[in-house]
């Protein structure tokens, strides 16, 4: 066991409220999991050196935080500071609550084998329950704020569900003001026809720690549409599981990463077919500039009896620098026949005849790699269906670009 | 369809017999006497058997890998007898009118004649029988070319200068258990030195088989293309069907040097266990190619036997313009396992490298591609394609695809495609329409689904390797 | 109608697929050298016919019989079908990765002339009937190397459909929409293919939703097939009837579930 570790399991002793039991549970786990090294399979290319460096602490106080403004979008709030829930939207629409759960929170969604994800279960304290009733759409744009100060250590646990033939729009929103760490875990459990589309930013680049997750679980007919987009950080990893529970369901998830100096970030998704007829459809894009290093694990699951399953990841990568590091894993695992499922994986460089077609009509080379870059980048975006929130986010990574050094 | 297309693979393991020759077998069980003994009997030099020596300690730190999708009993090495030879090689024949004419009879039944009147023309043959070579063919008309192609155990005797530059050059001593395990304790296996600017007269081959019950076999082969040369090594393999599972930690090294080319291809088809996935061949086998400025190394291997199959035929290329090929059938049927596929390092500029992998899963088993294609920051302008293709028959089987990917040049370019599909009740229901047998049918589709890798197999081979296939996919149909 | 002189003898034939109602009562009976066109609105069975007839899965005889040359056919497997001489050109025919076109009709042939008892063919005798039928049909030659209907285009498709009855020699030929999806030369090739085909031995049943294939191959006998069976049967004038008035006039009161459809 790390020795950072040791000492946030002994915060944990701290906590008083009415998760002691589950907290004991995973904290047997926990103790039984052996500290990720090259070895495990799961961090094979991501070190935990900035976890073990890590000096963020629990702080008694933490200063005023406001998330960051969306031109267009006046959201539903929820917002943590530095682990602890500071604010909840306050009319809320009808069908729609949000409560701080004072007991018997885990549930099922996020998988148990994740180390982290114990971390969290262990050090959350403030754990809110999101839910929407049966065929209650709600226009309004939920955002869940996850602000740190610097210095400070935070771990938030946010659990949503949507009843059947609900619809939700969510957004999961990090922010990390100087040196900070955090376990951020949401779990969504997408009822029988309900709709969820979902965002998860996490923009917080520079020396901070951040590790967390989205997990769904589908019910029959449910549809999921989500869209990661991250830089790297100290150490940047996200996981996300897919679900499928029931029969028709429907997930498409576009993700995309973009790093520059030493950064790293990794993205692990995984899909979990367990059901016949279920449809998942995988975009994942990645530009990797100086000497960071991005990693891509995208695992497919068809389980024996998940019949009909269509299913398809695409993972392009660009590697601008030669101190760069690009290390991609798309897995399938198929154990039904009357199925199809195909992944594709590339690494490549800028097209050098388009690069040649921009330059003879007069665009500099790096300008032309720039523009090129950006429009790989920005197929995903335009993807996005909350249209504010693409033009929100499609100036800040024109903003990267134009700081990252091409080559 | 489905129940149709299972009676299809439903097959008989046709070098599933035992031949009746009185061995000398060593007792079960793994320890420095064991090795010292087979180096002995071996009448290996002192060097030989340091180098043993050290590789069995080393083992002995080592743990047996569990990351790979295999399911198995932990192997119980003690259990294990580590040299066996017909008594009859004992006097060392001096030629085939000497050998035990039940080995050679062996070898004919197995499709292998070893007279060399009755042998295809162009091919010459080392045969291994448990831990020793039975006998070379047409070794002298490869001497006047300038080509060594004798036992290993042999080339330790002749060739001490070329073994000591060589073995363990390619797969070091401890880079995986069974290879260290097979550095420890292995018998024989072949030789192969080709002069420089030399293209081989005849395809070289080596067929092994595994006769004794409870031994494992341990052979090592070494291929060395000198610079600008040229050779096509085939590969075989048959055990008798037995209800006991045989291990079989095999090490094959190639070394490509500047402008040079080896060709290696293998048709695998040890015993792979009845349907209840009783007996069969556990196989662990370490394969690896280095190649040096403009060299190439092709693998190509049509796996259709073995319980257990860990195999991973791979290429460092370091050379700048190197190339490195694999191309692959699995077919797994029954309770058979296989994770299999390969290692392409590109080290150089401009290396290129072309993976195509086809597994097909029927029955009960589990059939998983796993490979890894890595660019190192040298690499400029290094190529990749990797194409992995899975055929599901029924299910109750699994297929999966394992690939890592990484890139630490940006001019370098990898590209990884994998898809599965499965035999439909269109494809059968056209054929059929047309007037063709259900089983003729899918092993035609499964042919088809094969052609790429089969153009690359050597013609004798390609044919054999078709036939296999045909095999393992007939059977009676109600 | 009793005649010891019919090919292919269909009689109150009910078939279903998934438990669905599909042939409810089909009665047909087809000389030597006769052409025959259904016709009828979709969904009235006319492709469920051929599949039946064929042997596909899931399309599930309940009652009738159909005899091709006096022999049941319903007692006999897809291929023993096809070598007894029925031949099903496909609507969409399927792709056969990597299997060429070459290979599977020569295994095609042989199985069937196997079955018959003749001597396989040598492969050049093959290669030389196969060259000649891609000429008739119109298919460059090297088509023969590429994989079955692999990346063919539709009209390529129905050609090759052609091409495989030319070289198969069948007694019934059952063309299911061959039209669909042809422009007017391509379906002309196809017509031409057929047409170089008949004689007064071989008989066609011409599955078609449309009057203007039948303009090419000139059927001696139009049947209009609703709702599972025959409704009206007559000559070629048929055919132009059906084209100025449209299926509509057949329609009963459509059920629910055909609604739905």
């Amino acid at each position: 066991m790390s020795e950072w570790l040791q000492h946030a399991i002994a915060h944990a002793d701290s906590i008083q409220d009415g998760f002691a039991d589950q907290r004991a549970t995973s904290l047997a786990l926990l103790t039984d999991t052996k500290w990720p090294s090259r070895k495990t399979e799961a961090w094979k290319y991501t070190p935990l050196r900035a976890v073990e460096r890590s000096s963020a602490v629990f702080k008694e106080e933490s200063p005023e935080l406001t998330p960051v403004d969306v031109e267009g979008l006046d959201f539903l709030e929820l917002t943590f500071v530095d682990g602890q829930l500071v604010s909840m939207p306050e009319d809320l629409p009808e069908g729609l609550t949000i409560e701080m759960q004072e007991s018997d929170l885990f549930t099922t969604i996020k998988p148990a084998r994740h180390i982290f994800g114990l971390v969290n279960d262990v050090l959350a304290a403030d754990v809110a329950v999101v839910t929407v009733a049966e065929n209650v759409k709600i226009d309004s744009v939920l955002r869940i704020n996850n602000l740190l100060s610097n210095g400070a250590q935070g771990h938030i646990r946010v659990v949503v569900e949507l009843e059947a033939g609900a619809a939700l729009k969510v957004v999961e929103n990090a922010e990390a003001h100087g040196a900070t760490l955090t376990t951020a875990y949401t779990e969504f459990l997408i009822g029988a026809g309900a709709h969820l589309e979902h965002y998860r930013f996490a923009l917080q680049s520079g020396d901070n720690v951040a590790l967390g997750g989205s997990h769904f679980k589908l019910l029959g007919k449910a549809t999921l549409n989500s869209s990661i987009i991250g830089f790297g950080s100290d150490l940047q990893r996200i996981d996300t599981d897919i679900i499928y529970a029931g029969e028709k369901a429907e997930a498409k998830l576009n993700a995309i990463y973009l790093l520059d100096g030493t950064e790293l970030f990794d993205l692990h998704a995984n899909v979990e077919h367990a059901v016949p007829n279920c449809t998942t459809e995988e975009n994942i894009r990645g530009i990797a500039g100086d000497r960071s290093r991005a990693v891509f694990n995208g695992r497919i699951h068809i389980h024996r009896d998940a019949q009909k399953t269509l299913a398809e990841l695409n993972n392009r990568n660009l590697l601008l620098s030669d101190k760069a590091e690009i290390n991609t894993k798309p897995e399938l695992e198929i154990y039904a026949d009357d199925v199809r499922c195909a992944h594709g994986a590339t690494i490549a460089e800028i097209d050098k005849k388009a690069l040649y077609y921009l330059q003879t009509r007069g665009v500099s080379r790096s300008q032309a790699q720039l523009m090129l870059s950006f429009g790989f980048i920005n197929e995903l975006i335009d993807q996005m269906p909350t249209a504010e929130l693409a033009e929100w986010v499609r100036p800040i990574i024109r903003d990267r670009f134009a700081q990252m050094e091409v080559k | 369809m489905t129940e149709q297309i299972d009676k299809a693979l439903a097959r008989e393991y046709e070098a599933g017999f035992v031949s009746a020759v009185e061995s000398e077998t060593f007792e079960p069980g793994l320890d420095e006497d064991v090795i010292r003994r087979i180096s002995e009997v071996k009448g290996e030099p002192e060097w030989m058997l340091e180098w043993r020596l050290k590789a069995f300690r080393v083992w002995q730190e080592m743990e047996e890998p569990e990351w790979a999708h295999l399911s198995y009993p932990k192997i119980d090495l003690q259990s294990v007898s580590y040299y066996s030879a017909p008594k009859s090689m004992k006097d060392k024949p001096k030629s085939l009118d000497e050998v035990d004419p039940e080995l050679l009879r062996t070898y004919e039944k197995l499709g292998i004649p070893l007279i060399e009147q009755q042998m295809l023309a162009g091919v010459a043959v080392d045969a291994v029988f448990d831990s020793v070579s039975v006998v070379t063919t047409f070794r002298e008309k490869l001497e006047e070319a300038g080509v060594i192609f004798c036992p290993i155990s042999e080339a330790v005797h002749k060739y001490p200068d070329l073994i000591k530059k060589y073995i363990g050059s390619v797969v070091p001593t401890k880079d995986n258990y069974f290879a260290a395990l097979n550095c420890a304790v292995f018998t024989d296996g072949s030789f192969v030195y080709i002069p420089k600017g030399t293209r081989c007269p005849m395809e070289l081959s080596t067929y092994f088989r595994i006769n004794e019950q409870n031994t494992g076999q341990f052979e090592r082969t070494l291929i060395i293309a000198d610079e600008g040369s040229h050779v096509s090594y085939l590969e075989g393999c048959t055990a008798p069907q037995r209800d006991e599972n045989q291990l079989h930690a095999a090490v094959v090294e190639l070394v490509a040097m500047d402008n040079a080319e080896i060709k290696y291809s293998t048709v695998q088809n040890w015993y792979p266990g009845d349907e209840d996935g009783k007996g069969g061949i556990y196989n662990f086998v370490t394969k690896r190619g280095i190649c040096h400025t403009n060299a190439k190394i092709s693998w190509t291997q049509v796996e259709t036997g073995s319980a257990v199959t860990w195999k991973y035929p791979s290429c460092v290329l370091k050379g700048d313009n190197s190339v490195g090929e694999f191309y692959s059938v699995a077919l797994t049927r029954g309770r058979q396992q296989a994770d299999t596929g390969t290692k392409m390092i590109h080290i150089g500029k401009n290396t290129k490298s072309t993976i195509i992998s086809k597994g097909i899963s029927a029955g009960k088993s589990n059939n998983s591609y796993r490979g890894l294609v890595r660019m190192n920051p040298g690499a400029e302008g290094a190529r990749n394609f990797t194409q992995c293709d899975s055929l599901l028959i029924g299910d109750q089987c699994g297929a999966h695809t394992f690939p890592y990917v990484e890139s630490r040049n940006p001019s370098a370019i990898v590209e990884h495609e994998a898809t599965t599909s499965k035999v439909s009740d269109d494809q059968m229901f056209l054929c059929r329409q047309r007037g063709v047998d259900p089983e003729k049918a899918v092993s035609m589709i499964v042919n088809g689904f094969c052609k790429e890798v089969f153009k690359e197999l050597p013609m004798e081979f390609a044919v054999e390797a078709g036939k296999l296939l045909e095999i393992s996919l007939e059977g009676s149909v109600g | 109608m009793s005649n010891e002189n019919v090919l292919l003898s269909i009689k109150d034939l009910h078939a279903s697929v998934e438990e669905k109602n599909i042939l409810k009562g089909l009665n047909l009976d087809i000389k030597p050298g006769e052409v025959h066109a259904i016709m009828g609105p979709n969904g009235a069975g006319k492709s469920t016919t051929g599949y039946v007839l064929s042997g596909r899965d899931g399309y599930e005889v309940d009652s009738g019989s159909a005899t091709l040359d006096g022999q049941d056919l319903f007692d006999m497997d897809v291929e023993e079908r096809a070598r007894a001489g029925l031949f099903l050109a496909f609507q969409y025919p399927v792709e056969i990765p990597g299997v060429s076109n070459l290979e599977f009709l020569k295994v095609s042939v042989d199985s069937q002339r196997e079955a018959r008892g003749e001597e396989a063919l040598t492969s050049a005798e093959f290669l030389k009937l196969a060259k000649e039928a891609c000429k008739q049909v119109n298919l460059p030659v090297s088509f023969l190397k590429r994989g079955v209907n692999e990346g063919f285009s539709g009209g390529e498709k129905k050609r090759n459909e052609i091409m495989q009855m030319i070289l198969l020699k069948p007694k019934l030929c059952i063309l299911d929409e061959t039209d669909s999806g042809l422009d007017i030369d391509a379906m002309q090739v196809v017509a031409n293919g057929v047409n170089s085909q008949r004689d007064s031995e071989r008989s066609f049943i011409v599955v078609t939703h449309y009057q203007r294939l039948l303009d090419y191959i000139k059927p001696d006998f139009v049947h209009v097939l609703a709702d599972g069976k025959i409704v009206k049967s007559g000559d070629a004038s048929l055919a132009k009837e059906l084209e100025a008035q449209g299926y509509a006039w057949l329609q009963t009161e459509p059920t629910e579930d055909e609604i739905e459809d």
